[in-house]
């Protein structure tokens, strides 16, 4: 775990709602893992109070080396704030934290399932897998309310994924929740994937949970709660599990510290 | 003086000594290790872990925090691991450290004050116990121990009669005169009070109509609290002759001037640590560079000094 100043090398609107902000940070570029997240202290004050937790969308080994890129939608304070963020800025990080993604030792089928803007960690997880000489298929499960949220497509493509689209409204490919045209068509594939990677919104992570535990197939669900500290040593962002043999019944883990990537068999869904 | 003298940061609380008077809140540093990484805990005056109970906790449902404006809510529910964990897993990491560790405790009847004081008594490593009496009174309709001049006499005469160790009383801001449960407090034995903890408070959603915390009302810490702990550690000091530890909105060597100036020996931080994790370490070397700036050798020159014109 480390603490550093970042100097911002872009922030770049993608759309008026998501944002790529480019970061040098060598020390913890070179140590982070998918799935892991940073907190960003967004100015040296107090207001607002605390850091907010962001996951980390791609490194950039060489570009220039230590660099990496936070992709960030503007939901409230603390991220419009971050808006206004110029280069040469710098923003504190504290990480890298929590438990990322798990390879199983599998090189089969991928498949990496998001809802808006649940995308933010999956391009650095696909670089991973794509890198850990899977024969594939590859796929890629991309919902949004609307075709604006559907950022970063081009990139999976060229690593080699396909991408099935799904649109709340319909604008663009299935209309509907990603969770409703995943599991037929999954059953028609000729084999299953082993594990699902899947971040999203609550509803969407326990479907998929629920989904992944009638195909027998594992999943791993990146969550999310709200969180004070990011390190465990305030116990805010708690989120509801099987409890160990001897723990107190209800369980509560923390996002922060045991996630934020969970197996969906662990969490107890409200 | 010049820029390098050596200055005095050591205080005495009583039978509590320490190398300097900044020390880490219950409930924000956990148990010591979640910042070990980034903080050298043996340069901090003192570690507070987490409330420890008879029996490990659950908590609260969450969400069990919420950002407001210069502060945060919460309503953790005192989760904690419990008496034997804590004895068995969380304090072999801080034994062999030149740290005192305090360890904060809270009960759900005034009998288990007074266990979990034995329980704790004699374990190498435990330098001092802090009573939290901001939680509710199982035997008494949920009341907190800490509204009670009555209840804080039991509470701290149970735990005052099954230790040796120092016993410090952390008291709740949510009464109307706070000189009571000092008073009760001192009257009991305790060695030294703490103040304050989280001011009762709440927030609604207006999209959902519920409240922002699982527990509907939780307490805030944080820059927001401050001046209200400010004026009780204040009005503590001119009412009893305890040693005095301040905390509540403490983020800066300013904010912890303050408390010192007014008369607090010691001060703790909260809330700051999850913004800055390495904010103690800065406000220790504040005090060093405040009282080489002041032209002072020793920070007790300070504590105590507020000037208020008659
Ligand atoms: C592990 C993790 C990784 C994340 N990664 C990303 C990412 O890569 N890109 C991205 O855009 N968002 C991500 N989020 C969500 C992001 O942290 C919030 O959108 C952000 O904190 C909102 O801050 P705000 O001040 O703009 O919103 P406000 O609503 O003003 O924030 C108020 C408080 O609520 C918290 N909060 C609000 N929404 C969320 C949320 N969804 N999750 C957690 N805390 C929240 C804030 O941190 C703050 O403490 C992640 C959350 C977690 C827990
Ligand atoms: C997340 C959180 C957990 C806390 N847990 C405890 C606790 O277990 N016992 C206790 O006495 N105080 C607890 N407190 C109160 C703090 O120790 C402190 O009294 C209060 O937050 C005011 O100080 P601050 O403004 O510097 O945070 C907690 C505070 C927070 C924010
Ligand atoms: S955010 Fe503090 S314990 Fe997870």
């Amino acid at each position: 775990m480390i603490l550093r100043n970042a100097q911002i090398l872009f922030n770049k609107p993608m759309s008026t709602e998501l944002y790529h902000l480019g970061l040098l940070c060598p020390d913890i570029a070179v140590s982070i893992q998918p799935g892991q997240f940073v907190m960003v202290r967004i100015r040296d004050s107090f207001d607002p109070l605390l850091r907010r937790p962001f996951a980390i969308h791609r490194l950039y080994p060489n570009d220039p080396p230590g660099s990496l890129e936070i992709l960030y939608k503007v939901v409230g304070k603390g991220t419009r704030l971050l808006t206004t963020m110029q280069p040469g800025n710098s923003v504190n990080l504290l990480g890298p934290l929590g438990r990322g993604f798990r390879f199983p030792n599998d090189n089969g089928f991928v498949l990496l399932v998001a809802g808006g803007i649940g995308i933010a960690p999956l391009p650095y997880l696909a670089e991973t897998l794509a890198a850990h000489k899977h024969k594939g298929p590859f796929v890629l499960w991309f919902g949004g309310k609307t075709s604006g949220d559907l950022v970063c497509v081009q990139h999976f493509k060229d690593l080699g994924f396909a991408v099935e689209i799904v649109t709340e409204d319909g604008s663009i490919g299935r209309k509907g929740l990603v969770t409703e045209h995943l599991e037929p068509w999954l059953i028609q594939q000729d084999e299953l994937p082993k594990v699902i990677y899947s971040c999203g919104p609550y509803p969407m992570q326990r479907s998929i949970a629920e989904m992944a535990a009638r195909l027998r197939i594992s999943s791993q669900l990146s969550m999310e709660a709200l969180m004070g500290c990011g390190v465990g040593a305030c116990l805010s962002c708690s989120l509801r599990c099987r409890p160990p043999q001897g723990a107190a019944d209800p369980h509560y883990a923390n996002v922060c510290q045991n996630g934020p990537v969970f197996d969906g068999e662990e969490i107890i869904w409200e | 003086m010049t820029i390098n003298s050596p200055v005095i940061l050591a205080v005495e609380l009583g039978p509590l000594r320490l190398k300097n008077p900044v020390m880490v809140a219950s409930g924000t540093f956990g148990y010591g290790q979640e910042y070990a990484a980034l903080v050298p805990l043996e340069n901090l005056g003192g570690v507070v872990v987490k409330g420890i109970s008879l029996e490990p906790r659950s908590g609260n449902p969450p969400p069990r925090i919420w950002e407001t404006c210069g502060g945060m809510l919460n309503s953790i529910g005192l989760q904690n691991v419990g008496l034997q964990t804590f004895l068995r897993e969380k304090l072999p990491h801080l034994r062999p450290l030149q740290v005192p560790v305090i360890v904060n405790l809270f009960g759900n009847t005034v009998e288990e004050y007074g266990e979990l004081a034995a329980g704790l008594d004699g374990h190498e490593g435990i330098d001092a116990l802090e009573i939290n009496i901001s939680c509710p009174n199982v035997k008494a309709g949920g009341m907190a121990f800490g509204s009670d001049p009555k209840m804080v006499f039991q509470v701290v005469s149970a735990v005052r009669s099954r230790t040796n160790l120092p016993v410090i009383t952390k008291l709740t801001p949510n009464v109307t005169d706070i000189t009571l449960p000092a008073k009760a407090a001192e009257d009991a034995g305790t060695d030294i009070l703490s103040l304050i903890n989280t001011v009762a408070g709440m927030a609604v959603d207006p999209q959902t109509r519920r409240p922002r915390l699982g527990n509907v009302v939780g307490g805030l810490s944080g820059p927001a609290i401050k001046p209200i702990a400010l004026r009780m550690v204040w009005q503590v000091i001119q009412a009893s002759n305890l040693p005095v530890i301040g905390l509540g909105g403490i983020v800066s060597v300013e904010d912890a001037l303050e408390f010192l100036i007014i008369g607090a020996k010691a001060i703790q931080v909260g809330t700051a640590n999850f913004v800055n994790p390495q904010v103690t370490l800065d406000i220790i070397s504040g005090l060093e560079d405040y009282l080489r700036q002041q032209g002072l050798r020793d920070i007790n020159q300070i504590i105590g000094t507020l000037e208020v014109a008659r």
